[in-house]
């Protein structure tokens, strides 16, 4: 099998928002750049599909304290507010920037349509519990994505598309590049990098009615896997499907021809109805109608009704869609170090659903912050990456370390037999897909998954085979997804309280003086090792209020206070 | 039943669908110049297939393999 070595000075790995925004800013930063991506940069991830971006501007009336307040309320305090502010703060300049790029937004009179958050737009109960929700979207024209492929190929970077990676190399504990192979045909490379911008978007289970198989966690695990921290794994993105014809009408086309697709249950639909033909009540925080469907499956009053895509028609909804494959709407990820988007291990930086700055906190708070997100954070990992590679002086290369990574890329389609990737991933999706292990979270229901993801993990991943190229990607996706799902029952089992999306039925309550902190989870030689860290104390409730206007929603088998 | 067919009477072997299937479901024969579909059980319905230019793609509703849901 063919194999090459690529020499750049910064190497962004995914090519989504966050990937094309570090390639252009890291080559605007007069350093050599090569973005490559497992799919084609423009038309894989989640970006393609995203229909709107937020973006805030004093100038527009926005007021930076009202858009702060909506995010810590319906994020329930676990945002970095750091991040919150400078997510928002960067975000005009990076529309600017997607204007230059050729991006077109739906304007009138020369100046983008702002449209006000669409739940403004609902009946709902609790409503005037809350501060009101005041960040506003504009939304792009179709087509856009190809725009961002353009404004990477006119910056000078160098596209490598259908190449995957597989881990970072390390030297001296710094990251000095990464291996990987070709979709097709499977050679494989060696990019020896200055620094990386790890930018491969976020990880889901390849659930059933959502077009995000190829995010697998694959930039959270192999930065994990070099030694960073990764947070936020217990929050969840809901987002149903149509059990009748899960995934129907595809996504794409709709998203393309400029409609904004709703999913059924993507947040609380006050005509949401049980078997019993009653409305379902709004459970979840902040109308985000999270659980509301689950509980009442839960109950025993499931099928639950709900118009849905594409024409509006009443249909029962079910799990578990997205679940959990929209990292930007959790804001999971690796962690941040800093500004610039370092990680705790030297010449890695990290962006967009892959980097796990908090900004949204425990619940997704806004429409349009996920891409608004990865553009500000693409755009500070790109710099933060070139500034590394121009200053660091670079090691010599390890000639044995490369061919070790190499081999193991390689390694399952050298096994005769084994395990296949399809099976595997069918065995954990069993594991995680009823209702009950990742919505509706138990303690002996989420040791028993892990069970079986701990022998996955030891038994069945070492003995992964492909048999073609294509089965290979496969093996490398399954992998990462079993220790993704290891990190998500992890972190759910330490967190013994529940907020935002994360819900216990065994605490079903937040629990303020233990849990005003972060889960983050590392390598410690060898185990997976979850521990907190405490949020800081810009971030936290003002203690005087009573809990039940901290926390206006009341979950499931939680009675007021 | 995801990727349904690939009207090879109108294919015209420009590879677009192959580039913007995320997920490798489709390769290119280049011999016969004709889109094929390679891997329809790892077919997610995203569509972006249907960038065919000769709309040789034919999509349809059900899944490649059997799945479970949240519940049911
Ligand atoms: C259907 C849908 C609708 C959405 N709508 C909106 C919206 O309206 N507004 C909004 O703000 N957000 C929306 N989002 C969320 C938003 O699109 C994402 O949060 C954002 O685009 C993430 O950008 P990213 O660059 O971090 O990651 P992605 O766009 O996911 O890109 C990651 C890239 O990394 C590549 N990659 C992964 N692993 C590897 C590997 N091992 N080797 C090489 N490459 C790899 C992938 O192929 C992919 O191209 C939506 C998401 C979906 C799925
Ligand atoms: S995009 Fe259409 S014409 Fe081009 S190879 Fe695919 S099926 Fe054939
Ligand atoms: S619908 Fe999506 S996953 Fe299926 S073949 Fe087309 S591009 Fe590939």
């Amino acid at each position: 099998m063919k194999e090459t070595t690529v020499q750049t000075d910064v190497l962004v790995i995914g090519g989504g928002m966050a990937g094309c925004f570090a390639a252009v800013k890291a080559r605007e930063a007069g350093r050599d750049v090569v973005l490559v991506d497992k799919g084609y940069v423009s038309k894989s991830g989640e970006t393609p599909y995203a229909g709107d971006t937020a973006v805030f501007n004093p100038a527009w009336g926005h007021d930076l304290d009202a858009w702060l307040t909506q995010v810590r309320t319906v994020g329930e305090y676990l945002n970095d507010a750091r991040w919150t502010e400078i997510v928002f703060r960067d975000s005009y300049e990076r529309f600017l920037d997607l204007r230059a790029f050729g991006v077109e937004f739906l304007e009138e009179d020369g100046e983008p349509v702002r449209l006000d958050h669409p739940l403004t737009q609902i009946e709902l109960p609790d409503r005037d519990k809350f501060p009101p929700l005041v960040s506003q979207v504009v939304h792009w024209l179709p087509g856009w994505p190809a725009k961002l492929r353009k404004a990477v190929v006119k910056s000078g970077a160098k596209i490598i598309d259908r190449f995957v990676v597989t881990e970072l190399l390390m030297e001296d504990g710094r990251v000095v590049g990464a291996a990987g192979f070709d979709v097709e045909g499977n050679a494989t490379r060696v990019l020896r990098a200055g620094a990386v911008v790890m930018s491969a978007g976020g990880g889901g289970f390849k659930a059933v009615g959502y077009p995000t198989h190829e995010l697998t966690a694959d930039g959270h695990v192999m930065a994990y896997r070099a030694g960073c921290e990764v947070t936020g794994k217990e929050f969840l993105s809901p987002h149903h499907t149509n059990p009748e014809e899960p995934g129907w009408p595809p996504i794409y086309p709709v998203f393309a021809s400029g409609h904004s697709a709703a999913f059924p249950g993507a947040w609380h639909d006050p005509e949401m109805v049980n078997a019993e033909g009653d409305p379902v009540p709004v459970r979840g925080m902040a109308w985000h109608g999270w659980i509301d469907a689950e509980w009442e499956a839960h109950e025993g009053r499931a099928p639950v009704l709900a118009a849905g895509p594409p024409d509006g028609k009443v249909r029962p909804l079910s799990g578990p869609g997205g679940h959990g494959s929209m990292l930007g709407h959790a804001a999971g990820g690796i962690v941040p170090v800093d500004d610039t988007c370092a990680t705790h291990v030297p010449g890695l930086y990290a962006a967009g659903d892959s980097c796990g700055t908090c900004f949204v906190g425990a619940a997704y708070s806004g429409f349009g912050f996920a891409t608004m997100h990865a553009a500000v954070t693409g755009a500070r990992a790109g710099l933060g990456a070139a500034e590394y590679a121009r200053s660091a002086d670079r090691a010599a290369p390890d000639a044995r370390g490369e061919a070790e990574a190499l081999e193991r890329a390689l390694a399952p389609l050298r096994r005769r037999g084994g395990f296949t990737p399809r099976w595997t991933t069918q065995v954990l999706q069993n594991a995680l897909a009823p209702y009950f292990v990742l919505y509706i979270k138990k303690e002996e229901r989420l040791r028993a998954a892990l069970t079986t993801v701990e022998f996955l993990r030891d038994h069945v991943v070492p003995k992964l085979y492909a048999r073609d190229d294509h089965e290979l990607r496969l093996a490398h996706e399954t992998a990462n997804m079993v220790a993704n799902a290891e990190m998500k029952l992890r972190a759910s089992l330490l967190r013994t309280e529940s907020r935002g999306t994360h819900y216990r039925e065994d605490f079903p309550r937040r629990d303020d003086p233990d849990w005003l902190a972060w889960v983050r989870l590392k390598d410690e030689g060898g185990v997976m090792t979850p521990f907190t860290e405490p949020i800081p104390e810009e971030s936290r409730p003002d203690p005087a209020l009573p809990y039940a206007q901290r926390y206006p929603m009341r979950l499931p088998g939680e009675e007021a206070r | 039943m995801t990727i349904a067919a690939i009207d090879e009477a109108v294919c015209n072997g420009c590879g677009i669908c192959v580039k913007h299937c995320p997920i490798d479901v489709i390769r290119l024969d280049r011999e016969r110049k004709k889109a094929v579909i390679a891997y329809r059980e790892d077919c997610m319905l995203c569509g972006q297939c249907l960038d065919c230019p000769e709309d040789a793609v034919r999509l349809e509703p059900g899944w490649g393999r059997a799945y479970l849901l949240g519940w049911g």
